[in-house]
């Protein structure tokens, strides 16, 4: 099967105005009622030669606690697709609403590195619709590589679900996984995040999605609190692995409990040696020090 | 053998020749501090150079020093503010020494006050010096206060711009949060933890009990305070500002008030919290000096001479996720630095372990008396060894001296200087005193001292 040729767009989308839009759409299809199709939209979206703003990258990496180097943060790139694949989602034939998705996991691979001075064609598309037992899910497919040069540096998929949304033709599955119980380990490390973590994150990822910026307006879109971006706390995750990463590494994690603001995050890095005694895999877990209840766990491993 | 540790040359190894340049000794003159305060006490309004100043001046008053042009003076404090980038040449053009006194400021955490000593130390055996002060300082009373980082931006924006519109743009950022000022943490960081959750984590992990701490703090206050009574510290300390001994001392205290103490740290943690303000530093201010010289230097003034400085190492451990706790590099830097002075725990005669935590002196005591650890992490045998407890702190340490982080180190080498010195030699050879600090940052110094 040959995918369609990709939708070319001329420049990044705004992600503001992709909100605006999806409110309106949201409120269309409730007067209108949803014309329910379970079939995704086949076109990829593309935008070339993106360009990176500098001043932008080092306040993330100052906000995420990455060193400011040339190289961009694999979180970094996610966010500077991220408008892009949301057009992906606010497309009229997409068939889940786009205002309140649940960010459940997240898989990166960082192939091989991205400096700030190159111009990057990015591309995003959706696949895999699927059941989930709480509504449906759908993986956000976003790849990024040196413009023009058609190579693959970095590839993110994203798993959202639309949740009490159920499709016509898509079974969900049975019943819910057993959750194994989380034994606390001893944190390795401790996040103090203050009630401005969201707009602080906003402010350098362009994603100002109404749950993160404040309790207003996070109540507004039915959270009892603001919640912090989960690449926020992904990306942090990532940084304290630290340097040993490497240049090319695969990141995945699994959202569990939000992180409702102000609060204290405790973290877990436990490392995992090769046989030659180089570094082979972090794994990383984060929770509520209070309740014990799980964040998120993830890993990062060499390619 | 591969080991998963700091590997040194064992027992069995060895010895690793190398070639030492003929060096000649560095003594140790003697000390001065002036009392620690507890912070917001008696120092709460002196600034880091007034209390330099104050144990320079009274280090310079007991040797005869006015007007002497010292090889170089070193010293540094931990809680530092930027104005403060010639802290230690501003405490000597303020003092009586020659204004043509060099200086060098520098800071390694806690461990500042010993680096200052091994440094002037390591000049004097090469020949480049013939006197050296080395000193430390920290006010937690005094610490600087940062302003944001909205704030900052703004005002070196402002800095940068060129037009009044340009200015007021700048301005137009300001947001009300940005003015709060943030005062200096303990955290880690790479970490966020504080010293003393760290140092919990450490303390669960060797199992290290209540009991032992509260032991090991009241040791501490009686050790002290019975040095106080004995007159030990009369000619180690000068007065400043109303105090005649340390501020954190409690001579009256019992194994029944530190046991009525709350835990502070590790209480998040799965093992019971046994780490309480009692056997715990608090945040202290003050400043220490120490006396270096060579022989001829000494001689020729006919000062004493009361202990050599024979040798040093430093660690540091990788504590960033667990793999070590962030006080234990002096596990590693003694087993090194013994080896190397083809010494074992038998030949030192005091060992001054700087109590940063009651727990954390345990936790060292108790790595060093593992066969695991000793095999797997030091690359030993089997146990490091243990230590005769009856030798170690004896004249108190920080649990009840208190700790500004950059003159503990201070403190420590001239207080064992003097007692080596008392002890003098015995079956023919000279008194050893062990030195070791540990600091933040996953670090450690320790160093050896022998009896003159």
């Amino acid at each position: 099967m040959t995918l369609p040729q990709p939708v070319v767009l001329g420049e990044m989308p705004s992600l503001s105005k992709l909100y605006v839009n999806a409110a309106a759409q949201a409120a269309r299809r409730r007067l209108l009622g949803t014309h329910e199709s379970a079939t995704l939209p086949a076109e990829s979206h593309a935008v070339r030669g993106v360009r990176v703003d500098v001043e932008n990258l080092t306040a993330y990496q100052h906000l995420i606690g990455e060193t400011a180097s040339d190289v961009l943060p694999a979180g970094f790139i996610h966010a500077l697709a991220f408008p892009l694949a949301m057009s992906v989602l606010n497309r009229d034939d997409f068939p889940l609403p786009l205002l309140g998705m649940i960010h459940l996991r997240n898989s990166i691979e960082q192939r091989s590195p991205l400096v700030f001075t190159d111009l990057l064609d990015i591309t995003a598309r959706v696949e895999n619709l699927r059941g989930h037992r709480a509504g449906t899910q759908v993986d956000v497919v976003a790849e990024v590589g040196p413009a023009g040069s058609g190579m693959l540096h970095w590839r993110g998929v994203s798993t959202y679900l639309a949740k009490g949304v159920f499709l016509p033709g898509i079974d969900k599955p049975s019943a819910a996984e057993a959750k194994a119980d989380f034994a606390v380990p001893d944190p390795t490390g401790l996040w103090h995040l203050g009630v401005d973590t969201g707009r602080a994150y906003a402010a350098v990822s362009g994603d100002f999605n109404p749950i993160h910026l404040s309790v207003l307006s996070a109540k507004a879109l039915g959270m009892r609190r603001s919640i912090a971006h989960g690449m926020y706390l992904a990306s942090r995750a990532l940084a304290d692995v630290g340097p040993a990463r490497g240049d090319s590494f695969a990141w995945d994690v699994d959202f569990e409990a939000p992180v409702f603001l102000p609060c204290r995050v405790a973290l877990e890095i436990s490392t995992e040696q090769g046989g030659s005694g180089a570094w082979k895999r972090s794994g990383f877990v984060a929770w509520n020090p209070r309740s014990g209840r799980r964040h998120f766990k993830g890993t990062v491993e060499t390619l | 053998m591969s080991i998963d540790g700091q590997s040194m040359p064992g027992p069995g190894a060895p010895a690793r020749e190398t070639s030492v340049p003929a060096t000649r000794r560095a003594v140790i003159v003697g000390g001065n501090r002036i009392p620690f305060a507890r912070a917001g006490g008696a120092y709460a309004k002196s600034s880091n150079q007034d209390m330099l100043t104050a144990a320079l001046d009274g280090l310079i008053a007991r040797f005869g020093l006015q007007d002497e042009r010292i090889g170089q003076v070193a010293a540094g404090a931990v809680l530092k503010h930027s104005r403060d980038f010639n802290l230690t040449r501003e405490a000597v053009l303020g003092s009586a020494l020659s204004a043509e006194t060099p200086v060098y400021d520098l800071q390694q955490a806690c461990a500042t006050g010993l680096e200052a000593v091994v440094g002037l130390a390591n000049k004097i055996k090469l020949g480049q010096i013939e006197s050296g002060i080395a000193g430390g300082v920290d006010s937690a009373s005094d610490a600087p206060v940062v302003v944001s980082e909205g704030l900052r931006e703004v005002i070196l924006d402002l800095n940068r711009a060129k037009t009044l519109p340009q200015r007021l743009q700048i301005l137009s950022r300001l947001r009300p949060k940005d003015l709060a000022p943030l005062a200096p943490g303990t955290s880690e960081p790479r970490t966020g933890l504080s010293m003393g959750e760290h140092q919990a984590l450490t303390t669960a992990q060797w199992k290290i009990a209540r009991e032992a701490q509260d032991e090991l703090a009241l040791n501490s206050h009686r050790n002290l305070a019975a040095a106080y009574d004995s007159g030990f510290f009369d000619d180690l300390m000068t007065p400043y500002r109303g105090l005649t001994r340390d501020g954190n001392l409690r001579a009256d205290t019992s194994m029944e008030k530190l046991a009525g103490l709350k835990p502070v740290f590790g209480r998040s943690l799965g093992a019971d919290a046994t780490m309480t303000a009692g056997n715990s530093t608090p945040l202290t201010d003050g400043a220490a000096t120490v006396l270096l010289a060579s022989d001829e230097w000494a001689d020729a003034r006919d000062l004493p001479k009361l202990a050599a400085v024979v040798d040093a190492e430093a660690a540091a451990v990788d504590f960033v996720h667990g793999k070590d706790g962030l006080l234990m590099a002096p596990v590693f830097a003694v087993p090194r630095l013994l080896a190397r002075q083809k010494l074992t725990l038998a030949d030192i005669d005091y060992f001054e372990i700087h109590e940063a935590f009651a727990a954390t002196v345990l936790s060292t005591l108790a790595a060093w008396e593992d066969e695991e650890f000793g095999r797997t992490r030091l690359g030993l045998e089997g146990a490091f060894g243990s230590i005769d407890r009856s030798r170690l702190n004896v004249h108190g340490s920080s649990l009840a001296a208190g700790h500004p982080f950059a003159a503990t180190g201070g403190r420590i080498v001239a207080t064992l200087a003097k007692m080596l010195h008392a002890k003098g030699n015995s079956d023919g050879r000279p008194a050893r005193g062990l030195v070791s600090v540990c600091a933040a940052g996953g670090q450690g110094v320790v160093a050896i001292l022998e009896s003159l």
